[in-house]
Parts: C-alpha cells; sequence; structure tokens
C-alpha cells in the first residue's frame, strides 16, 4: 500500500476531494500545508512585536497535512501508539502484528506530533525509526515525506531536499494500488510532477529562496495549466501569494517580475507592484477555489485578503479619468468580512463534503472498511480512554468523540480568531484582543499548534503586561514556558524578552536592556530581506535603549535607518511606529520643532491605516511637542491631549494612560489662565490616577516626574503634609532611578 | 368645493391675513395631529386611534392602526420618526418611511398623555466638550450589522411569531443617532420617562414622589404632590431645564394638616435636568453604544429561537419516524435495544426481523429520504444563522461592549451618568464567554449534522440492499461514524440541548483544568462556563446587561431635581381637569436680546393656558407667563398676563407658535343650529405688557388671578384675526418651522392655513404644486 491511498484519504477527509484524479490530492494536500502554514505565518507575522516566528510558523506547518488524516485515524493510531496488543489481539491476525492500516495510522500520528510541537521530536531518532520502518516497508513511501517534514523542520536544508526528491522519484511509479479507474497511469505522473513541483516550491519558500520557490512555481503553474489541472493551479496561486506576501514586500528585491510576468498575464501592460500582484492572485485563487469549492483554500484565501487589508490600501488595478476615486485608505470592514467568511469553513464543513467523498468512493474502499470494522468492536473502550487523552476544550460528553472535522479545518477558524486579535492591536481595542486571544485559547486548544497556541498565550500575557502589571505578566509567563518547555518556541522566549527590556527600561536598568537588545539582534537571521519584522523590531528596541540612555543623536540615526528600512519594504505599519518614535527623540532633546512634522507625519499614517491607538499617542506626543514650545501653546496642546483621551484612557496601557493623564497635568498648569486654588481636582485627579499605574509599573522617571507635578499643585494649595508626601516619593524614585538596584535579579522573574 | 374655496381664498389673501391653502373632507374626527418639523407632513391620530400621515397636498403616505388607544404623539426632531404614547404605557416608534413600527418600548404603566422630543441644539456647547472628540468606530471597523433573522420559506406555517419580532425591533439607523436627543413622555399617573433617541432609557421620575422644595420667604418648605398627573411636559432646547403642568394637590410633607387651603390644581413645575446637558457627550456615546447592544441582544435571541425551532421541527420528524423502532423490536419479542440492532446491522452479523421490518415497511425509502432532507435543509438553516446573524451579532456586541468598557475606564468623565467599571467588566467577560458558546455550537452543529447526513446515507444503503436494489447511487458512508452516530446521537439531541437554559453539562477535568490554567493567563475567571449551555449563558449576559444599564438609569434618574413650582390655578372637580388640561401649551424660545453674545443663548419659557370656567372666579380667560424657570436673579424673572375672551367666543385650543406668538382658535358660541363662524387668531405677546409675578412661595400660589384681565377685542393690533366659516374643533395643529397651521372643522373638514405670509417661496412652491 502506498502513500498515494493515505495521500488520497487524506485529501477526502479534508473534502479536497473534487477532482477526480489521485494525482491531485497529494497537489491540494501539499497546498493545504502552505495555506495552514502561511495562515500561521501571517498571524506571527503581522503581529508586530513578534516578527521571528517565520521559521517555526513554516515549520510545523507543513507537517499539518498529515495531522489531518491522523484525527480520523485516531483509534488506530492510539492503539498503535499504546502498542497494546491485547487490543488488537482479537481481531488481528496474530501472524502479523500491525497490518498496513496499523503502519499508516503510526505515521499520521507521528505526523500529528511533528506538526504540534516540531521540538518534541528529536532529529536523529526519528530518522533512525523511519529508516528502520522503510526498511522493513519499503513501499511505505510516506515515511519518506515524514523524514522530509522532520528535516524541514530542524532547518536541514541538504536532507529535506533529498528526502523530498526520493520521495518523488520512488513513489511516483507506485500508485498503482489504490487508483481509481478513472485515472490513466499518464495523468497520475503528470499530477505528481505538479505536487512535486509545489512542494519544491515551498521548501525553497521556507528555506528562504524567493527565486528558486518562484521557478518552481512557475513550472508548476505552467504544468497544471497544461493539463487543466484548476484545482492543483488554486492552491499554486495561493502558495505564490504566500511567497509574494512572505519575501515579496521588498521592492528591491526584484525577484518576481522576470520569471513570472504577473502583469502580461492580467492583460495590463504596466508592470504592478508587489502589493498589487498579490492582491490578484489572491483574489483569483479565491474565485478559482470559489468555483471549485475547496473550502479550505477559499477559507485560506480569505484571511490571507484580511490580513492584506489589515496592512494594506486596497488601489484599483484600473485608475484612471476624473472620476477614479482612490480612497487611501485601509478599509477595517473588508477585513472583518473576510475574517467572517473565512470562518464560514467551520459551520459549513460537510455541507456537500458527503456528497463529494462520495463521488470519489474513498470511504468505500476496502483499506478504511477493514480499519472501521477492526476499531468497531474496541471503540467505546477507546473513546474512553481517549476523552482522557485529547480534546481539552469540548469535552462536553457528546464532543469528546474522535469529530469528523479534521484539525485542518479547526486550526484555519481558529486562525480567524488570532488574526481577529491581531487586527484589533492595530486597530485598538484592548478588551477584543484579550477576547479574540482567550477563545482561541479556549476553543482551539485541541486543534492547534503548539506555536499557533503559544502566539494566543503571547497576547494574553502581553495584555496582562499592559494593564496589570509586569508581576502578573511574568507569573503568567511562567505557566506559559511550563506548558511549551521547549526552548525553541521563539514566541514565549521573544515575550519573554520582550518583558524583561521594558521592565528594564522602566526601571531604568539601562545595560540589562543594551544587553536584551542584542541578543535581540543576534536572533534574527543575517541574509537581507529574511525576519524583516524580528529586524525591525529588533533596531526599534535598540533606539528606544539609546533613548532612554540621552544619546538622542545615536537613537535617531538607528531610528532613520530603520525607517529607511521600512520604507525600502514598504512596511507602512512600523513607518508609523518609527516616526513616532523620531518624534519622541526629538521632543526628549528638546527640539520640539523638529518633532513637530514626525509626530504629524506618524499621525496621518496612523489615520491612513486605522491605526486608531497609534494614532492617539501620536496625538498625545503633539501636544507634548506644542507644549514644549511654551506656554503660549498650552491651549493647544491641551485641546490635543483632550483629542486622544478617549481612545488613551480606554484602550491605552497603563504605561500610556499614565503619559496622557500626566500630560494632561502638565498643560493645566503651563496654561497661564489656569489657576490651580480654583479647580484643584482637574489637576490633581490625573496625577493621582497616574501615579496608581507608574507604581504598579515600576517607571520611576515618569513616576518621578508625576509626584514632582503632585507636589507642586500641593505647594500652590497650601497644602504643606501632602507637598512633603509628594516630595518624598519623588525622592524615593529619582534615587531608584539613579541606582538601579540589583542588577543580578532584573534578568530572572 | 375645495377649489372654489381656493379660489376664493386666493382673491380675498390681500385682504385676510393667513392664506386658505386648501380645505379637504375628512373621514374621520381627528383628535392629535402633529406637523412634522422637517417635511410638510402632518400625522393625525382618529378617535378610533388610526394614524394617517398627509402629505402637504393632502395626499395620504400612509394609514396604519397599533390597535390600541393612542393617547399622544410626537414627532422626532429629526422627522423621521414618529412617537405614539398608548393608553397601556407603550411608546411606539414608526419610521416616517412607510409607517413601519420601529420600536416598541414599554417604560409606563398608564397611559401616556404627553410627550415632547428634543434635540440638543448644536449651538449649545459647553467649552470643554468641544475639545474631546468622540466617535462611534463601529461602522468603521464593521460591515453593517446583522438583522433578525428570517424563516425560511419551507416551515411557512409558524411564521406569526417569528413577523412579530421582526416587526418589533429594527435597526435603528444611525443617522437617527448623529445628534443627541431625549424623548420625554408623561403619563397619567406622574411618572415621567426619558430616553435618549426614544430608545435607551435614561431615566425616569415619579412626580408624587418628588420632594418639592419652594423657595418661600423664610424657612425651606418641601412639598410634594399627590394624584399628579401629567399634562404637559417640555425640554428646553439645551437640555437644560424640563417645564411640566400637572394637575394634583400639594402636600406639605412636614405638615400635611396646613395643606387644606391649597389642594387640587393644575401647577408648574420646574425641574433641573442639567445632567443631559453637561453630560451630554457621555450620555450620547454611552447610549448609542447601549441602545445598539439591546437590539443586537434582540438579534441573538431571535436567532437562537429560531435555531431551536427549525432543528426541533426537523427532530421531531426524525425521532416520530425512528420511535417506531424499540416497539417494532418488543413485538418481536426481544429486549435489545435499537442501537443494538442497528450495531448488528452495521458489522454485518444479521438483520433482525425487527429491523428488516422497521427500515423496510415502516420506515421506507421515500420517508428516511424525507427526514434525511428536512434535517438537511434544518442544518442549513442553522449554519446560515449562525454564520450571518448570530456570530455577526455577537462579535459587533462584543465590540460595542469594549468600547464601553473603555469608556467606563474613564472614571471621572462617565462615573457620574453611572457607567460602572465592574458592572460593565462583567460583560465583557460574560460576552467572551458566549463567543465560547457559540463556536462551540457552531462545532457541535457542523458535527452533528455531519454525523447525521453519515448515518442517513448508511441506512439509505441499508434499505436499498435490503431490497436489493442497486446501491452505487447512494453516497457511501463512513462505518466508523455510523458508530459514533449510534452511541451519541440516536437518542440524545446535542443541539438541541444547547439552545436549552435548563441544561447542565459535565465538564471534563482536562478542561476545567485547562480554563483554570488560562485564569493565570487573564482569562475568563468563571472557570465554570462550559457547563452552561449557550441559551443559559445567553441569559445571564442579558441579565448582566441590564444591571449595568439600569446603573446609569438610577444614577440618572436620582439626578434630576425639583427646581421651582408655580401653582397655576385651582380645579375643583376632577371633571373639569380632564377636558381643559389640553389647553396649555409651553415652548422655548430663544432670548435673541440677551446680554450674552456668540454661541450661547438663552432659552425662555413661555406657558400658556387656558383657566377653566369658574376657576380663580375668571370666566373666558387665557393666561401666559413667562420665565417661570429662569432660576437666576439678575434676568427678568416670572412675569404674565392675562387676557380675556369676550364672551360671545370660545377657545377651542390654543398654541404657542415661532417667536413668542400665541395661535388661539375661538368659535362662536352659537346659542341656535345655525353653525357658527371661527377664527384664528394670532396675538404677538411684545403686543401685551408682561407684569412680574412673585416666585417666593406662599405668594406665588394662584398669583395669576392677581392680574387685571386685558380684554381681547378681535379687531384690535394684537395680532391678526382670520375667520373660518365652520365650527372648529380640537385640534389645533401648528407648525412653527413651516408656518402653517391646520384646523379640523366639526364637520369633517381639514383646513390648512398659512400662518406667515412672508413665506413667499412657500406659497409659490405650492401652487405650483397645485
Amino acid at each position: 500500500m502506498a502513500f498515494e491511498g493515505v495521500c488520497h484519504l487524506l485529501a477526502n477527509l479534508v473534502e479536497y476531494c473534487n477532482s477526480s484524479e489521485t494525482s491531485y490530492d497529494f497537489a491540494e494536500d501539499e497546498a493545504f500545508n502552505s495555506e495552514i502554514e502561511m495562515s500561521n505565518f501571517m498571524d506571527a507575522n503581522i503581529h508586530v512585536r513578534d516578527a521571528i516566528f517565520d521559521k517555526y510558523s513554516k515549520g510545523y506547518a507543513p507537517e499539518s497535512h498529515m495531522g489531518e488524516g491522523s484525527s480520523s485515524l485516531v483509534h488506530a493510531s492510539t492503539s498503535l501508539h499504546d502498542f497494546d496488543e491485547g487490543i488488537f489481539k482479537a481481531e488481528d491476525n496474530p501472524d502479523c502484528l500491525r497490518s498496513r492500516w496499523q503502519l499508516e495510522a503510526y505515521l499520521n500520528q507521528q505526523a500529528d506530533i511533528l506538526e504540534k510541537d516540531p521540538s518534541l521530536v528529536p532529529l536523529n531518532s526519528f530518522n533512525a525509526t523511519m529508516s528502520q520502518l522503510q526498511a522493513l516497508a519499503p513501499e511505505l513511501h510516506r515515511v519518506q515525506f515524514l523524514q522530509y517534514l522532520n528535516a524541514l523542520t530542524h532547518d536541514d536544508y541538504i536532507a529535506a531536499l533529498d528526502n523530498l526528491h526520493r520521495y518523488f522519484d520512488y513513489s511516483a511509479g507506485m500508485q498503482g494500488i489504490f487508483s481509481r479507474s478513472s485515472s490513466s497511469f499518464q495523468d497520475i505522473i503528470v499530477g505528481k510532477y505538479e505536487s512535486a513541483l509545489l512542494c519544491l516550491g515551498n521548501l525553497h519558500c521556507y528555506f528562504g529562496h524567493p527565486k528558486k520557490a518562484l521557478e518552481a512555481f512557475t513550472e508548476a503553474v505552467r504544468v497544471s495549466q497544461m493539463n487543466n489541472d484548476d484545482s492543483c493551479l488554486a492552491y499554486i496561486l495561493g502558495a505564490i501569494s504566500n511567497l509574494l506576501s512572505k519575501i515579496g514586500m521588498s521592492s528591491t528585491i526584484g525577484t518576481i517580475g522576470s520569471p513570472y510576468s504577473l502583469g502580461n498575464n492580467i492583460g495590463l501592460g504596466t508592470p504592478l507592484s508587489i502589493q498589487q500582484q498579490l492582491l490578484v492572485l489572491l483574489k483569483r485563487s479565491l474565485k478559482r477555489a470559489d468555483t471549485l469549492k475547496l473550502t479550505s483554500l477559499v477559507s485560506f484565501d480569505h484571511l490571507s485578503l484580511a490580513k492584506f487589508d489589515l496592512k494594506h490600501v486596497q488601489r484599483p488595478l484600473v485608475s484612471f479619468g476624473p472620476n477614479a476615486y482612490t480612497k487611501l485608505r485601509t478599509c477595517p470592514a473588508d477585513v472583518c468580512k473576510n475574517l467572517r467568511l473565512s470562518s464560514h469553513v467551520l459551520t459549513d464543513f460537510g455541507v456537500d463534503g458527503l456528497s463529494a467523498s462520495s463521488d470519489n468512493g474513498s470511504f468505500s474502499t476496502s483499506w478504511l472498511r477493514n480499519l472501521s470494522a477492526a476499531s468497531n468492536s474496541w471503540c467505546s473502550s477507546s473513546t474512553k480512554s481517549r476523552k482522557v487523552l485529547t480534546n481539552d476544550f469540548d469535552n462536553f460528553h457528546f464532543h469528546a468523540q474522535p469529530s469528523p472535522i479534521p484539525a485542518a479545518v479547526l486550526q484555519l477558524a481558529g486562525s480567524a480568531y488570532l488574526l481577529r486579535a491581531t487586527a484589533w492591536e492595530h486597530y485598538g481595542s484592548a478588551p477584543m484582543v484579550r477576547m479574540n486571544s482567550l477563545v482561541y485559547a479556549t476553543c482551539f486548544a485541541d486543534a492547534a499548534s503548539s506555536s499557533e497556541l503559544s502566539l494566543a498565550y503571547v497576547k494574553l500575557i502581553q495584555h496582562l503586561a499592559a494593564f496589570k502589571g509586569y508581576s502578573a505578566a511574568f507569573s503568567a509567563l511562567k505557566l506559559a514556558e511550563e506548558k511549551f518547555p521547549s526552548t525553541a518556541n521563539s514566541h514565549i522566549q521573544l515575550l519573554k524578552m520582550q518583558l524583561l527590556h521594558e521592565r528594564a527600561l522602566h526601571r531604568g536598568q539601562l545595560k540589562i536592556a543594551q544587553q536584551i537588545c542584542d541578543e535581540f539582534g543576534v536572533l534574527s537571521s543575517s541574509v537581507s530581506g529574511v525576519d524583516i519584522e524580528l529586524k525591525t523590531e529588533a533596531s526599534l528596541r535598540h533606539a528606544r535603549t539609546l533613548l532612554a540612555a540621552k544619546q538622542f543623536s545615536q537613537a535617531a540615526n538607528v531610528a532613520n535607518s530603520l525607517f529607511s528600512t521600512c520604507y525600502k519594504y514598504n512596511m507602512q505599519v512600523e513607518n508609523a511606529n518609527v516616526l513616532l518614535l523620531l518624534a519622541e527623540i526629538h521632543k526628549n532633546s528638546d527640539n520640539a520643532v523638529l518633532g513637530l512634522p514626525y509626530a504629524l507625519a506618524s499621525q496621518s499614517f496612523c489615520k491612513s491605516f486605522n491605526l486608531d491607538l497609534l494614532e492617539a499617542s501620536a496625538t498625545l506626543t503633539l501636544a507634548e511637542l506644542w507644549l514644549a514650545l511654551g506656554s503660549t501653546h498650552a491651549k493647544r496642546a491641551l485641546s490635543l491631549a483632550c483629542q486622544s483621551l478617549p481612545m488613551i484612557l480606554g484602550h491605552g496601557g497603563m504605561e500610556l494612560r499614565a503619559r496622557a493623564h500626566i500630560v494632561l497635568a502638565k498643560c493645566h498648569l503651563s496654561d497661564p489662565k489656569f489657576k490651580v486654588t480654583e479647580d484643584p481636582c482637574s489637576v490633581l485627579d490625573p496625577l493621582n490616577q497616574a501615579v496608581e499605574d507608574l507604581q504598579v509599573l515600576e517607571y520611576h522617571e515618569m513616576a518621578a516626574e508625576a509626584y514632582y507635578l503632585k507636589a507642586l499643585v500641593y505647594n500652590n494649595l497650601g497644602k504643606l503634609d501632602e507637598r512633603e508626601e509628594a516630595a518624598a516619593s519623588f525622592r524615593e524614585h529619582t534615587i531608584a532611578l539613579e541606582n538601579p538596584y540589583n542588577e543580578a535579579d532584573s534578568l530572572s522573574y | 368645493m375645495a377649489e372654489e374655496q381656493m379660489e376664493e381664498a386666493s382673491t380675498a389673501a390681500a385682504a385676510t391675513p393667513f392664506q386658505l391653502q386648501f380645505d379637504k373632507p375628512i373621514p374621520f374626527q381627528i383628535k392629535m395631529a402633529e406637523w412634522n418639523p422637517e417635511k410638510d407632513l402632518l400625522a393625525m391620530v382618529t378617535d378610533d386611534s388610526k394614524v394617517l400621515l398627509h402629505r402637504f397636498n393632502w395626499q395620504r403616505l400612509w394609514t396604519v392602526s397599533p390597535g390600541k388607544c393612542i393617547t399622544s404623539i410626537c414627532w422626532s426632531p429629526d422627522g423621521k420618526i414618529v412617537a405614539l404614547g398608548t393608553e397601556d404605557g407603550l411608546i411606539l416608534l414608526h419610521d416616517v418611511e412607510n409607517g413601519k413600527m420601529l420600536r416598541r418600548i414599554k417604560s409606563h404603566d398608564v397611559a401616556i398623555v404627553c410627550l415632547n422630543w428634543a434635540e440638543d441644539e448644536p449651538q449649545s456647547k459647553t467649552d470643554k466638550d468641544g475639545l474631546l472628540s468622540y466617535e462611534d468606530r463601529t461602522t468603521r471597523f464593521f460591515p453593517p450589522a446583522p438583522v433578525v433573522p428570517r424563516i425560511g420559506g419551507l416551515s411557512s406555517g409558524d411564521t406569526c411569531l417569528g413577523d412579530e419580532n421582526e416587526e418589533s425591533i429594527q435597526e435603528f439607523s444611525s443617522a437617527s443617532c448623529q445628534r443627541f436627543n431625549i424623548l420625554c413622555s408623561g403619563d397619567k399617573d406622574g411618572c415621567i420617562c426619558f430616553s435618549i433617541f426614544g430608545i435607551f432609557p435614561v431615566g425616569k421620575i415619579n412626580i408624587n414622589e418628588v420632594p418639592i422644595h419652594v423657595q418661600s420667604s423664610g424657612s425651606k418648605a418641601s412639598y410634594r404632590l399627590q394624584d399628579a398627573s401629567i399634562s404637559k411636559v417640555s425640554l428646553s432646547g439645551n437640555l437644560h431645564k424640563l417645564v411640566l403642568l400637572c394637575s394634583g394637590k400639594l402636600i406639605d410633607i412636614d405638615n400635611i394638616s396646613h395643606s387644606n387651603d391649597i389642594s387640587g390644581g393644575l401647577h408648574c413645575l420646574h425641574l433641573d435636568t442639567s445632567i443631559f446637558f453637561n453630560r451630554k457627550n457621555e450620555l450620547h456615546q454611552v447610549s448609542q453604544q447601549a441602545s445598539s447592544i439591546q437590539y443586537l441582544v434582540e438579534v441573538v435571541r431571535a436567532s437562537i429561537s429560531m435555531m431551536a425551532k427549525q432543528w426541533s421541527g426537523a427532530m421531531n420528524l426524525f425521532n416520530e419516524k425512528f420511535s417506531v423502532l424499540p416497539s417494532l423490536i418488543t413485538a418481536h419479542g426481544m429486549e435489545s435495544s435499537s442501537e443494538d440492532e442497528f450495531m448488528s446491522l452495521l458489522f454485518g452479523t444479521r438483520t433482525s426481523p425487527a429491523l428488516h421490518q422497521f427500515l423496510v415497511s415502516s420506515l421506507g425509502e421515500a420517508a428516511l429520504k424525507r427526514i434525511a432532507k428536512s434535517v438537511d435543509s434544518a442544518g442549513r438553516e442553522l449554519r446560515v444563522v449562525v454564520s450571518e446573524h448570530l456570530q455577526p451579532a455577537v462579535e459587533i456586541i462584543s465590540f460595542r461592549l469594549a468600547e464601553l468598557r473603555g469608556l467606563a475606564r474613564w472614571r471621572s468623565r462617565f462615573q457620574n451618568i453611572g457607567l460602572d467599571e465592574k458592572l460593565i467588566d462583567g460583560v465583557t467577560e460574560r460576552i467572551g464567554m458566549l463567543v465560547v458558546q457559540v463556536e462551540r455550537f457552531s462545532r457541535v452543529t457542523a458535527t452533528v449534522l455531519y454525523l447525521f447526513q453519515n448515518f442517513f446515507s448508511w441506512v439509505l444503503k441499508c434499505v436499498k440492499i435490503l431490497l436489493s436494489e442497486p446501491t452505487d447511487q447512494v453516497p457511501a458512508a463512513n462505518s466508523e461514524f455510523v458508530v459514533l452516530f449510534l452511541k451519541f446521537l440516536l437518542d440524545k439531541d446535542p443541539i438541541k440541548q444547547l439552545l436549552d437554559a435548563d441544561q447542565r453539562f459535565e465538564c471534563h477535568l482536562d478542561t476545567a483544568k485547562h480554563l483554570e490554567q488560562l485564569v493565570v493567563l487573564g482569562g475568563f475567571t468563571d472557570t465554570h462556563f462550559l457547563e452552561r449551555s449557550l441559551m443559559k449563558q445567553f441569559n445571564e449576559l442579558e441579565e448582566s446587561l441590564k444591571e449595568a444599564f439600569s446603573m446609569p438609569f438610577t444614577t440618572i434618574s436620582s439626578q434630576i431635581h425639583c427646581q421651582a413650582l408655580l401653582p397655576l390655578y385651582p380645579i375643583t372637580s376632577l371633571v373639569d381637569l380632564s377636558s381643559t388640561c389640553n389647553l396649555t401649551s409651553v415652548s422655548f424660545y430663544k432670548d435673541e436680546d440677551s446680554q450674552h453674545s456668540g454661541p450661547s443663548y438663552r432659552l425662555t419659557d413661555y406657558i400658556c393656558f387656558k383657566i377653566p370656567d369658574g376657576s380663580l372666579n375668571l370666566r373666558n380667560c387665557i393666561g401666559v407667563i413667562k420665565d417661570f424657570s429662569n432660576s437666576s436673579t439678575s434676568t427678568p424673572s416670572l412675569s404674565g398676563f392675562l387676557l380675556r375672551i369676550p364672551d360671545e367666543y370660545e377657545c377651542v385650543d390654543l398654541s404657542l407658535y415661532k417667536d413668542s406668538q400665541i395661535v388661539v382658535l375661538l368659535s362662536e358660541r352659537s346659542c341656535s343650529d345655525n353653525p357658527g363662524r371661527s377664527y384664528i387668531v394670532m396675538l404677538q405677546t411684545e403686543n401685551f405688557s408682561f407684569v412680574p409675578l412673585s416666585k417666593i412661595f406662599p405668594s406665588n400660589i394662584y398669583s395669576i388671578q392677581e392680574l387685571a384681565a386685558l380684554e381681547l377685542q378681535l379687531d384690535t393690533d394684537y395680532g391678526k384675526v382670520r375667520s373660518v366659516p365652520h365650527a372648529v374643533s380640537t385640534p389645533l395643529a401648528v407648525s412653527a418651522s413651516r408656518g402653517v397651521a391646520c384646523v379640523f372643522s366639526s364637520r369633517r373638514h381639514a383646513l390648512v392655513y398659512i400662518l406667515d405670509e412672508d413665506e413667499d417661496e412657500d406659497e409659490d412652491e405650492v401652487s405650483d404644486m397645485e
């Protein structure tokens, strides 16, 4: 029995089997990997702070197609895994210890594990097992595929390539066992070729060879067009758009264009920008997938579109004439629509699925009958044990049963929630971020891969850090580290560094901050154009550290070069961030006039990308800058600060809130018309609130400022006792800032 | 006849004021009429409580009969909604476009006597508010909100309930929430309710329970009204104050025996509603979010109930057919269960005679297909409802709640309108749980439907095999899932359980542990929420929403105080009360010659009322007072005049109009049968001298009687007079914005007069239309 049968089965399980040829199944399967991969990647990627995840999100994803299979073969796989001979003896042929389907199930299970947490699988021992298996059962080609995946997750390029080649070379002619009458030998060979190319493209994509990947994809497109292989084409389009979104963002890379000239495909003479190409590809892939009813691909395409809409302005392809109206803003409602559509993959599961599977007749294969017949007798006992094993959501008595919904579908449905959380991070709605991550962590914990789940955890912990302070965040982080013990889990690692860095900055422990910054820099790959998000964050943090160290010109230099990088790679959202940072740098270096244009630019960026919270903080910075220009501008500063208040107080973290409160108080105090004695509350209230928040954050510098202002106010009011109290607190914080205590413990928590 | 009169009117236009626009017969007795403030539309309520909407050219737009006795009517300030108060205390909001009912709000227990819908005027801004910018971000981030699901074509039999739901709630267009406005309603028992946009209740006060601190000369005395009944409410344009007229007995709280001298009468009260003015931005935000949430909650409720109905329909059919099997099994003298029988069929061991009989004869292929189809179509409906209605609604609710939560964190501004951080936090938690529940529901639904599908195709196949028919047309079934179905779905219905409020589920240990872990990460603190069903979770959400929204309600209610009291005239009997109270009119005019420059201005209240004959020993008198609610001491304060109408006329109705004018409708007292004539009189208040009245308590009781009554002569310079060749009846509908008045003759004619001759454009336009 060859892997084709399995692939075939897999494909059916995921409802891909609209085509009547075996050959597609693999292609679909593989493309599906890329889907998952992409969706994961996407979530990770968007998240500004978690830039590093490229590798891991790519890494675990390819396995998922096998994982899909395993969910339906659970009985088999668990039983095999347990090596519980007792269960089998009754039905099994005693001569043959493990039947083929058991082996398949074992492979599926391994794939599942690989997919859930690649770091759990040691490279070499796994390979050894696989080689052994292969020696025993040379006709099991999937073993090679598993090896390929394993190599992929462990970043072994050569082994991965080798195994992939071997897999396709060996298996190409072996499909005969389960081939249906409809598919001729030739078809299968050809179909295999496309799938192989697709896999190869994904491999290259994963290892960051966009040129080679594109070549493979282009070839795949050519072949599948030649063979009228529509569904494969849809998947390839999806894969290409994934490639584009991942690495094609830099207009200078220039890999696209020549080999696969999209411009010609569309019939427009003008070359399109990368984003436009991406959009066109996505839309086309979506259309194809829609007509072919590839629900998972549809869902994936919707997710990608949502991701695209989140960060990019959709420009019309053709716009001329006076009436061509271009709205230069992103459209959040589209994001929402796409996300909703993408989660239809779950609600619409099986709408016409059963009929599709019957067309293929795959469930009627004797193979599967054997499986179910054998599994039935011990089904009841097994389900009981299963309850304990899996499904930590929904084991609400009915649902603990093996679900016909494959994990892949659940993952897709779940990524919609993760992407929602990310989108709300951008748009500025803290409770929505929390809620969506929480829904993900609650509902999809069973299906999610460790990387995705840890991303949800990361978002939750970040929320905690921003709203409850560091101690809560660190205790949660500890739990998350227990849950994801592998040191390689980049999300958690990165989060830890972020939190430590921020805390060090707040406490004024600059050396530690710098140390963490350096670690950040090491994390990213040295190849240009790879790990861009991570690099961006690293230099952003570097600039922040410099700013805190009052090395303004260096900070400005870093920020400027960062800006040009972001500009080069068309990362508009990050641009807004960098511009704001530049404005801050100028503000702190007493160069308010220079800072104004940066703040304004950042504000307008935020407006057009609907980054409400960032816009509010840009407005706040603007207010600070005006305030720095002298007391004549106090009124303007006040009005700006007030504008930003609803957003900041509603959705900003504690630091931002405290800052806003202090700015508000300062605006009042520097307004020559304002008399403290008349309205002490309008100054003291915000200051008290700010102090409250800053205490939790241990943000000494700002706390000192707040206490200073408080002391001033009390002095004006003639309340001497309170004044002394505030002054003492001020002193405390200043001392703490100047003598950062016990540096050793600052890296622990 | 109408045309004749038209001509007559146009020829006489030069001589007589108030050109007659037209005179049309109307086949109803009209009891209330109100002009739309924005468009030339006249809404009328007939004696049998039909509501008619006519255009200015008397074309009828629509008629609705709400089936309840309508006791009051008013328009929304933007003219898009007409509000009707009913005898049983309902406020009905109808769309101007088609007369469709938008909302039905129950805020009173007894007849709503008067309605007043006031809009915040854009000029009345305080300095600080200008700085704050609030935005409702929902429209930017979400596609239009989902609507209440409609029942698909299949089960048309039981649509009545759905229809009712659908009628009772419609999404308010966000345009109508652009500007802050408040609908006040007063009822017969002395309760006044305030609702923002007419839909979000923000306050309720009972006049009978409000202590009235009066400005008396020396000591402060507090009084109370007993058996109060509101007859008129009017909220000033800047929402600062409310003037209301109500009848009732004034009681001295401290000294009850003392209160005999001033018993029942009509009183004028000034309520301080400055909370609306001071916090209007915040209230606007909160009510905008809250009213939308309330609507979406209705959507969720309707979705859930519809799903329950759809699913139980399909399940009834299924159970009805499959419940035959156990009895057949017992009939064949076996003791096994249906599940066992199916299992043995699945494993191919044997087909028991009972099962054979069931599948082949009592079920049959056609019935099986029918059941499969009905389950399938119910499943489709469920999917559509979940993905088109339930999920989007829940998503938008959660966003709006997140916004509210953001607002609630701004304690200094929002705490004093009662937006409680803790309560809103609780609701936010609940909506998060609801999202999880919806997610679980959709997953369970997908699984169950798939298993059903699988099972049916398996049974179909079996039937075909038993009938020895070819089976190649039947989709193949996964036998593993058939087992699952037999084990878990044959006699259980998880979808129904989730939609049932009383169900509890056992939560598995692992789940509980997982949830507890999430608490550390900031998860839901209530870790047992998965034990609840979807419906139960929804009910809890609703409860906590109610609690959270009742906070602003009570907080604001407690901040509305009675500021001043002025007894107008005594009423001797209750009979008088009902007949005369309607003849009052309260309005606010902008004080033109106010010393404040710029955007701020002062609003002066005018109260105009007919004094019932005999009261205060006066006959046929009209009283006019102004500046009653003006509490400042520097500016001119309470003053008024009294007008005596000649004995041969009787005041039918009166109304304040435009810039301090009064329109009075008089009819000749006809002693014989011949139809008397009537007169429309417009009086300029500037032509009368207002005499200052005392505001200090004991002396202001019925102080109007101290005024000397001026004799009104119909040919004097006090104003313009136009005679109407009919005996007229109430009501008189005057439109200040359009400058027209509509009177109704006793012979069922409606006559529309143009009150403002200067508005030439208007007339031209109208004559063009004609």
